[in-house]
């Protein structure tokens, strides 16, 4: 894995805007192409294993959740429980996720999965892709997603009610917005027939006790690109359990479990030999060279790096509450003062393709950069 | 790694290319618009939308919708300033439909 700079194309802003790619700069870059990050083969086919295991291994470990009725550690409300065994044992169908890992000097490790509504979907799958078109066509790309994408909406649609499936995201951020409309453009292409509409647009009839769309027509099926732990705290999250259509939400319920960071001391504990896993606990005095982060949070919000019981780099934020977890301290590749983390695909149950974001700070947060990558 | 040397997207190019187009003039007049999500509420300047500029003012405001048997059918607003109908809340005079219990996240980027 190697960071090599080089020059933009000319009129990047243009090419990437006619992909539909819109957040590609706020008031600083997101997308970056002045660099690409170059792996041979092996790395690739090592990241590659390591995302099918780790996708095995959390499945395992939702399991244990489950049979040792671990909730409370997930600060999960009981009234979602049921909805949650539900969805695990009928196998609602759920498309996707992202591991972000830590590649240095060989070792792969697992920082968190992202299992509910991971991000940068669009450019792992499509920007970056056609800059590779522009920079080099002769080189790979660890990167199916697309396919993947459309083949497994393909095959998921028989496990949907048959009936319109909806895709719903926040109002007013283009991001979200356009990993929802990338998804939805597959699902399409997969042979769905599909509708858009914002989360806060969804009614809920009180007669009939079902969402309802903008024309009042049931919802039954919807993929959200909104957290199941928001949903839960608002005012409809208890319409969810009550609602008459039973509706099929994607990601399902389960994925609350190994979209929370309580996920990784179980992991740890479940499979301590595990090369891919770092140490982590619940408690605070496991560790000396830690992070603390919080089970429930965002965009690097609310971290704390800790080297020797001191503190050494720590984040703001509004998390925290439901409690935190302690994984052991993994420092991250570096690359001229750039630390890397590779997001890495997991589609229809498969290793699908990365993402590369670059942060200046050890803490990966909502002022990175995604970089493109090839094989060489 | 890649299968597929061809890639197709039938949506997302023409629905969130627009929302760039900052040629759109008649979105660009004006500095305040003034607007209200209910009748029972008082207008309200709607500003606050940043350095997006015009071609935020055009994405905000952009109707959004679906096409049933070749006939457009709006849906709602990309902005909720303003609505089809009041989005929160119920009375004797709407319909038993509620709107607005989910959505106070602010973005889920991750």
């Amino acid at each position: 894995m190697e960071r090599i700079t080089t020059k933009p194309r000319n009129n990047w802003q243009t090419a990437v805007e006619k992909l539909g790619f819109g957040f590609h700069t706020t008031n600083i870059p997101y997308w970056d192409e002045s660099a690409y990050y170059s792996f041979i083969m092996p790395e690739v086919l090592k990241l590659e294993k390591a995302t099918a295991e780790l996708w095995d291994l959390c499945l395992g470990a939702v399991q244990h959740v489950m049979d040792n009725n671990l909730y409370h550690q997930f600060g999960i409300p009981d009234y979602i429980i049921p909805l949650i065994e539900k969805s695990w044992t009928e196998d609602h169908p759920a498309i996707y996720g992202r591991f972000d890992f830590s590649y240095k000097n060989g070792d792969i490790k697992l920082l968190e999965f992202n299992a509910d509504t991971p991000t940068s979907l669009y450019e792992s799958g499509i920007v970056q892709w056609f800059w590779l078109q522009d920079f080099d066509k002769s080189k790979d790309q660890f990167n199916s997603i697309h396919e993947k994408l459309i083949a497994y909406w393909r095959y998921l649609k028989q496990y949907l009610y048959d009936d319109t499936l909806y895709f719903t995201c926040l109002k007013e951020t283009l991001e979200d917005l356009t990993n929802t409309e990338y998804m939805r453009d597959c699902a399409i292409q997969g042979g769905l027939e599909t509708e858009l509409i914002f989360i806060d647009d969804i009614g809920w009839d009180d007669n009939s006790e079902v969402f309802v769309d903008m024309k009042e027509k049931d919802i039954k099926n919807i993929f959200k690109l909104y957290p199941w732990e928001w949903m839960l705290k608002e005012d409809f999250g208890k319409n969810i359990v009550a609602d008459k259509n039973k509706s099929l939400w994607v990601e399902p319920a389960w994925k609350m479990i190994l979209s929370n960071k309580a996920i990784l001391p179980i992991l740890w504990q479940l499979y301590p030999q595990c090369p891919y896993i770092l140490p982590a606990y619940f408690e605070a005095d496991r560790l000396t060279d830690y992070v603390k982060k919080p089970i429930l949070s965002r965009e690097g919000a609310n971290i704390e790096i800790v080297q020797n019981n001191m503190s050494i780099e720590k984040t703001q934020g509004e998390y925290g509450k439901e409690g935190f977890i302690y994984q052991q301290l993994c420092s991250l590749p570096e690359f001229n003062g750039n630390y890397a983390v590779i997001g890495s695909w997991v589609i229809g149950q498969q290793p699908a393709g990365m993402g590369i974001r670059d942060s200046t700070s050890l803490i990966t947060n909502n002022t990175s950069r995604f970089i493109p990558h090839l094989i060489d | 790694m890649k299968k597929s040397k061809y890639i197709e997207l039938v949506l997302i190019t023409a629905a969130l290319a627009s929302c760039h187009h900052s040629g759109n003039k008649e979105w660009e007049s004006g500095n305040h618009t003034y607007i209200r999500s209910d009748s029972t509420a008082p207008y309200g300047a709607a500003i606050g939308y940043g350095n997006g500029g015009a071609r935020m003012w055009y994405y905000a405001f952009r109707p959004y919708g679906n096409y049933n048997n070749g006939y457009y059918e709006r849906a709602g607003y990309y902005s909720d300033a303003i609505h089809e109908r009041a989005n929160i809340g119920s009375n004797s005079f709407k319909s038993s439909v509620v709107r607005g219990g989910f959505g106070g996240g602010f973005s889920v980027s991750s």
